[in-house]
């Protein structure tokens, strides 16, 4: 048996990959993340609202989902409920950055690892979808504006017309990438070479938010934290490993099942689910910014200024949870976990997660590829 | 034909806020066209080799013992700065430390460790850096322009302005109607909500984020990301001295501002002290 160490990058950071391999075939992989920013740190004593300016900046490509948790675990704390209108605009935001965070993914991570592709189009469509989450937000990457109590805009009609008319044109934009039928000639060819069925994990899944059309299927409550090898920390649900992120939580939807019932959860399933999910949230937008009442308030101030909450999200790559522990307007604790500690954990060959296990029994050759299916965000990983 | 100008992009302590914003340049593919960009962390790209180059950008803060592409990364950086023709610093980490560490430039407001090299640098800060202003540092760099710059070397065509130039709530600065609370069209967050724009360095509202808004257009107080200050504490509160603003718009005496202030109030702008848009009126 040989170990070779790897170093992959283009992954929003990077992460150390630890090959064991005999003839070429992966026995086991170890996976390591050597960077650390301190982020909870950084937040201990400052005002809680500091959290909205700060917590964004733990990544510039889901930092949105880190916002919206953070509000949701301060309004978790401090008994605050927010009007329909307020959620419904942070839904819009959210399932942006979903969208756009896929498309980048697809086209400048998942694409370089097998051949080359034009990805400007994608850029261009990536741009798009982020000026729409600026109309309502005020800019992408880094905005601020969904705080506990509610969001800081006060908008018109004229707005939630732009943003709804903006939202058919993507979505009709992204019919060439992949229809609502899952045709997609994009992901056709860039499986030319590569079977199907490679890639297979646990085959045990996990969503804990209820942001969308997603349904939860557990609790955070039963989400435990254990040391690494490396910087990052596992994270585990009810002891054991377990996969997060778009194929998770779509497993429901007729196309995805078609697919997972041929191919299980193998790479090719992940990846359609995650393009998929795109035209499913296209879809559940479009419906729902109807029922905005532009009459309900945007904000409504807090009356409490200490407590306890858990704020969970569905952001881009999975379940975001965030603890936050206020006392007396102060924050005294913080806590984050990334989806990425959930699928890239660093178990045992006996107890792998689920990206390791996806890597077992596979040619050295797919590592690259399998690794970056599961759309790791390093930069999450060290906050 | 002569070869185009060759442009490693680096990593330090970032959160890739940078590169996610330069994504959103309109005419990124016209940019990249005219570059030869060897390295960068999350576009496709050759591998990565210490080498010369014509332009280094560096996003993100400098910080001990932190790993980068199996270097350490302070020692990569100065081998980096040392090789290269000029150096563009993009985010408030890279040019002053930000969240994240220690800056290339400065140390908050501290000469930095690479502050010697401060001939070949060229300063775009900002928590991100608005894509235009990177476009803008590449292009100049690229053709050997001349770049006008302030005392901490940002170009002065980005950063002479302040970011409450062109807000849309600058006629509430005006008659000195503080908004009521956040989640209103109406009123200037300067006063309550932490509103950094008088006295922030930047061109937001001037060009535009995403080319449609800005925090404060959405009712978001701007935090002076591009800053050396970034990110004080307490960012959604205005810090007061006797009832007034403890930061006030650059270039203004304290007097003249309290002055100006008392009769603009006094002279009540009836329009702006009601809602804008109302059913009964």
């Amino acid at each position: 048996m040989k170990i070779t160490k790897k170093i992959i990058t283009k992954i929003e950071g990077e992460a150390t990959l630890k090959i064991h391999k005999n003839n070429n075939i992966i026995e086991f992989a170890e996976i390591e993340f050597w960077q650390y920013r301190g982020m909870e740190e950084f937040l201990k004593k400052r005002p809680y609202m500091d959290a909205c300016v700060i917590n964004p900046r733990v990544c510039g490509i889901c930092g949105h989902s880190h916002l919206i948790a953070t509000s949701k675990a301060i309004e978790n704390a401090l008994d605050i409920k927010i009007t329909n209108k307020a959620k419904m605009l942070r839904e819009i935001t959210l399932g942006l950055e979903i969208i756009q965070n896929h498309i980048k993914w697809f086209y400048l991570t998942l694409y370089p690892s097998v051949k080359s592709k034009d990805y400007f189009n994608a850029l261009n469509f990536s741009k798009e979808v982020s000026k729409v989450i600026a109309m309502i937000a005020g800019q992408f990457p880094h905005n601020s504006y969904a705080i506990p109590g509610g969001v800081t805009c006060d908008l018109t009609n004229l707005e939630i017309i732009k943003v709804k008319n903006y939202l058919l044109q993507l979505f009709e934009r992204y019919q060439k990438i992949m229809d609502i039928e899952g045709n997609s000639s994009d992901l056709d060819e860039l499986f030319e070479n590569i079977p199907k069925n490679v890639g297979k994990s646990l085959n045990r899944f996990l969503v804990l938010g209820s942001d969308l059309y997603f349904k939860s299927n557990g609790s955070a409550d039963l989400v435990k934290e254990e040391k690494s090898t490396s910087l990052n920390k596992n994270a585990l649900y009810e002891d054991a490993f377990i996969e997060v992120g778009p194929l998770a939580r779509n497993l429901n939807n007729i196309y995805v099942k078609k697919i997972y019932e041929k191919y299980q959860d193998s790479v090719f399933t992940r990846i359609f689910a995650r393009l998929y999910e795109i035209n499913l949230i296209f879809e559940y937008l479009i419906k729902n910014i109807e029922n905005i009442d532009i009459n309900e308030k945007n904000y409504i101030k807090p009356s409490k200024n200490s407590g306890k909450g858990i704020g969970v999200v569905e952001a881009p790559r999975g379940s975001l949870i965030h603890e936050v522990e206020i006392q007396n307007g102060l924050i005294e604790n913080y806590n984050i976990i990334v989806p990425t500690q959930f699928n890239l954990s660093n178990g045992t060959k006996n107890s792998p997660s689920p990206a390791q296990s996806a890597l077992m029994n596979e040619n050295e050759k797919l590592s690259d590829f399998i690794f970056k299916c599961f759309d790791i965000c390093a930069v999450c990983v060290s906050h | 034909m002569r070869s185009k100008p060759e442009i490693i992009w680096i990593d330090a302590v970032t959160c890739y806020g940078c590169s996610h914003s330069f994504y959103n340049y309109p005419q990124i593919k016209e940019l990249l066209s005219k570059i030869n960009l060897s390295y960068h962390p999350l576009l496709p790209s050759n591998g990565f080799e210490i080498k010369k180059c014509d332009l280094l950008i560096i996003e993100g803060a400098l910080k001990n013992n932190f790993t980068r592409l199996d270097f350490n990364l302070n020692e990569l950086v100065a081998k980096l700065i040392k090789l290269a023709k000029r150096v563009l610093l993009i985010g408030t980490c890279a040019v002053y430390g930000g969240i994240f560490g220690e800056g290339i430039l400065f140390d908050k407001d501290k000469k930095g460790k690479f502050y010697r090299c401060h001939e070949k640098i060229i300063s775009i800060p900002g928590c991100p850096p608005h894509p235009e202003w990177i476009a803008y540092a590449i292009e100049m760099i690229i053709k050997d322009k001349k770049i006008l710059l302030d005392q901490e070397n940002r170009p002065k065509e980005i950063f002479a302005y302040t970011s409450h130039m062109g807000c849309t709530r600058n006629e509430y600065f005006e008659w000195k109607i503080d908004a009521e609370d956040f989640g209103t069209k109406e009123g200037c967050l300067f006063y309550y909500q932490g509103c950094q724009g008088p006295f922030t360095h930047s061109s937001c509202n001037r060009i535009l984020w995403n080319e449609v808004n800005s925090k404060p257009r959405a009712g978001t107080p701007c935090f002076g990301c591009t800053e050396k200050t970034f990110p004080k504490k307490a960012l959604f509160e205005t810090e007061t001295f006797m009832g007034i603003p403890a930061n006030i718009p650059l270039g203004v005496s304290k007097r003249a501002y309290l002055t100006l202030s008392g009769v603009a109030k006094s002279l009540k702008n009836e329009r702006l002290s009601k809602r804008l848009i109302d059913e009964d009126n």
